[in-house]
């Protein structure tokens, strides 16, 4: 018997699942997308354009469908799912990529100690209930030593000894510690996070202190000498001079004496403002009489002249009188 | 910029939680914004990709003066209040009429956007067909040789994949796959080089964006023959308006997360060498071994060759052979030699 006339005619019955493209075709299971490279076919889209596009969009899609349905599958209530590989196509992320926490103290003691922690569960095997229980919070079972009907009494202890009042304040203890390190864990991270701004600041509020500690210590009646020490309280020592060492290299000489030369010519740039306003003075003075060397003293003699009536009002009156002391009338107009 | 807020019960300390970065992130909320006047065909256009958007979609219905490629603030401040991270806005004017503006965030910050012109519109009840339920992806299909060589049609497909696909599933249920969008570029009206054309917009083609239906068909085999049925909407869109992404922003957007080491043994990342499967199969690996050395060679052990603690620095240095320290042992047998001979 001759099956094959039987088979073709099965076989035409479905239409074909190939796909030919001339330019192989670019699918990303991850994101069910497939992208045909191959040009624009001009003719046929001119000629009827929705039959193209819905044809050239049935060859890909097709295409992503037969690696679809390639894909290994996992069985599921609902039906398989196909388990799809990760995406190949880049797209930008929506939020930045999350910062790992920092380590808790606890947690870089354990790392440097090599110690393996192991999570502890959040729920507790309660014997006498014979179920589950939270290990703490409602219901929990580190209240169990509050709640029991009876209690151990120690044979020394007080009349008005509460055991069970004792046990809730030493809990209560054990919760403000783990709040207080949870804080402090806080505070480290948020220090760690600014650690470039932040040293700078520590460094100068140490400076800061210490400073003010030293101008404190010497600020008593007897300079700080006869006060008492506390414990652990170090002599206050003040800035200890440093030289130069007696031999330089000729460079170095040559450099530092020509600094100075410099400084001279220009006035120092690291004296006291009091002392510069002083030279200036003295140079405007000497300007002023002509390198008479700051004998006299202009604003006296300016007062004396005019009667005390001030520059303005001599210059008034030395043009006036046109011109009868040149030298009394340059200082007038300055 | 909205204030940070701590938490101060339990519950908005789980919301606040939900929005804070991801290694794997979650599928991306879009918004949709009507501009100050929006007009029949845009607002329309709106309403149905926000049906196949749902259930990650949020309208704003009412107007609103934005304008996103003069000033962006307004829509970093929806971001940040509704955890959203694409817009999609509708405003319609006597310059650009129907248009419609794909923005995408980053960070809070406008990342990149696309402004296109709705020039033809088809709307889905147009078509007698079974719409897609919310909450089903789309198969995507892209067709031009344009979206891997030109600037403004790769971004098109970025931004179009992230408003449709962008989220990484890991598995899907291959009957629930019921529409496909397919999005193909009119053929070219002159000759468009890759890199120009960037600033005419004019003369960039027509992007035909089609919605259709899937009919799974018995092939014989495992895979099914698929048949298309337009389903709607259907658009033509013109390239206007762009923005590219700045350098510096785009490349901590496409910072990835570091691989498991699990992941990276699975072969996904760095390329496994010499590691292939064959058409069985099989795992088939190829290892390469350096040259042997024969003379570290375990050969048959004698008594009489054995080297004994005290024998062995002796033998190596005459092995080693040549020293001037030898001479007087040399010397000797030598000697010796020639007395025989005479």
């Amino acid at each position: 018997m001759d099956v094959s006339d039987i088979l073709a005619s099965q076989i035409s019955k479905h239409k074909s699942i190939l796909v030919e493209k001339d330019v192989p075709l670019d699918t990303d299971v991850g994101f069910l997308t497939v992208t045909d490279p191959s040009v624009v076919d001009k003719e046929s889209y001119d000629h009827d354009r929705e039959a193209y596009l819905q044809s050239t969009a049935r060859d890909g899609i097709q295409h992503l469908l037969a690696a679809l349905f390639s894909l290994p599958t996992l069985p599921s209530p609902e039906g398989p799912l196909a388990q799809l590989p990760p995406p190949t196509t880049q797209l930008p992320r929506a939020k930045p990529l999350p910062k790992p926490k920092p380590p808790t103290k606890w947690q870089r003691f354990a790392r440097a100690k090599g110690i393996s922690s192991q999570r502890r569960d959040k729920k507790i095997w309660d014997d006498e209930r014979q179920a589950w229980v939270p290990r703490w919070g409602w219901r929990g079972k580190n209240r169990d030593e509050e709640t029991q009907w009876l209690h151990e009494v120690p044979a020394n202890a007080d009349a008005d000894h509460d055991p069970s009042k004792e046990a809730r304040v030493a809990r209560k203890e054990r919760t403000a510690k783990n709040e207080r390190q949870r804080l402090q864990n806080v505070a480290r991270a948020q220090q760690g996070r600014t650690t470039a701004t932040a040293t700078g600041t520590q460094v100068d509020r140490k400076r800061d202190i210490n400073r003010t500690l030293a101008t404190t210590r010497m600020s008593t009646a007897s300079m700080g000498k006869f006060d008492r020490v506390l414990d652990g309280e170090k002599k206050l020592r003040g800035v200890k001079r440093k030289f130069d060492p007696i031999e330089k290299s000729v460079d170095a000489e040559k450099s530092a004496n020509l600094a100075l030369i410099k400084q001279i010519g220009n006035g120092a740039p690291g004296g006291s403002s009091l002392k510069k306003v002083k030279r200036d003075g003295l140079d405007s003075e000497s300007g002023g009489n002509g390198g008479a060397g700051g004998v006299v003293n202009v604003r006296k003699a300016v007062r004396f002249a005019s009667g005390g009536q001030g520059a303005a009002a001599l210059a008034r009156k030395s043009v006036v009188g046109s011109g009868s002391d040149g030298r009394q009338k340059r200082r007038g107009k300055r | 910029m909205l204030r940070v807020v701590k938490p101060k019960n339990a519950r908005s300390k789980r919301a606040l939680e939900a929005r804070e970065p991801k290694e794997v992130e979650d599928p991306r909320t879009v918004i949709f914004v009507r501009g100050s006047h929006t007009g029949e065909v845009v607002g329309s256009v709106m309403k149905e990709l926000m049906a196949l958007k749902r259930p990650h979609a949020i309208s704003f219905s009412k107007k609103n003066l934005v304008r996103p490629f003069e000033d962006a603030t307004s829509l970093e401040f929806w971001a940040h209040k509704n955890d959203a991270s694409i817009f999609v806005l509708g405003q319609s004017t006597k310059k650009r009429p129907n248009g419609l503006t794909i923005v995408r965030m980053f960070d809070g910050k406008l990342l990149d956007m696309c402004e296109l012109g709705v020039d033809q519109f088809v709307s889905m009840d147009a078509f007698k067909t079974s719409k897609p339920q919310p909450g089903h992806k789309p198969m995507l299909h892209f067709a031009s040789e344009l979206f891997d060589t030109h600037p403004r049609f790769i971004q098109l497909k970025s931004l179009l994949m992230d408003l449709f696909n962008g989220e990484v599933i890991e598995s899907i249920y291959l009957a629930g796959l019921e529409h496909v969008i397919s999005v193909t570029v009119a053929p070219l009206p002159g000759q468009l080089a890759s890199a120009s054309g960037d600033q005419d917009s004019g003369s960039l083609p027509i992007v035909h964006v089609r919605g259709y239906g899937t009919k799974l068909l018995a092939s014989g085999q495992r895979i099914p023959r698929v048949e298309l049925v337009p389903m709607g909407p259907s658009l033509d869109l013109l390239l206007r308006r762009h923005q590219p992404a700045d350098p510096e922003l785009w490349k901590a957007a496409m910072r990835r997360p570091k691989l498991k080491k699990q992941d990276v043994e699975k072969g996904l990342g760095k390329k496994r060498k010499n590691l292939e499967v064959d058409e069985m199969g099989d795992l088939r690996g190829r290892v390469h071994v350096a040259k042997q050395d024969l003379g570290k060679l375990q050969t048959r052990k004698m008594k009489g060759l054995k080297v004994r603690a005290g024998e062995e620095e002796e033998e190596e240095s005459e092995s080693g052979g040549g020293g001037e320290n030898d001479e007087s042992n040399d010397t000797r047998p030598m000697k010796r030699k020639k007395e025989k001979g005479v």
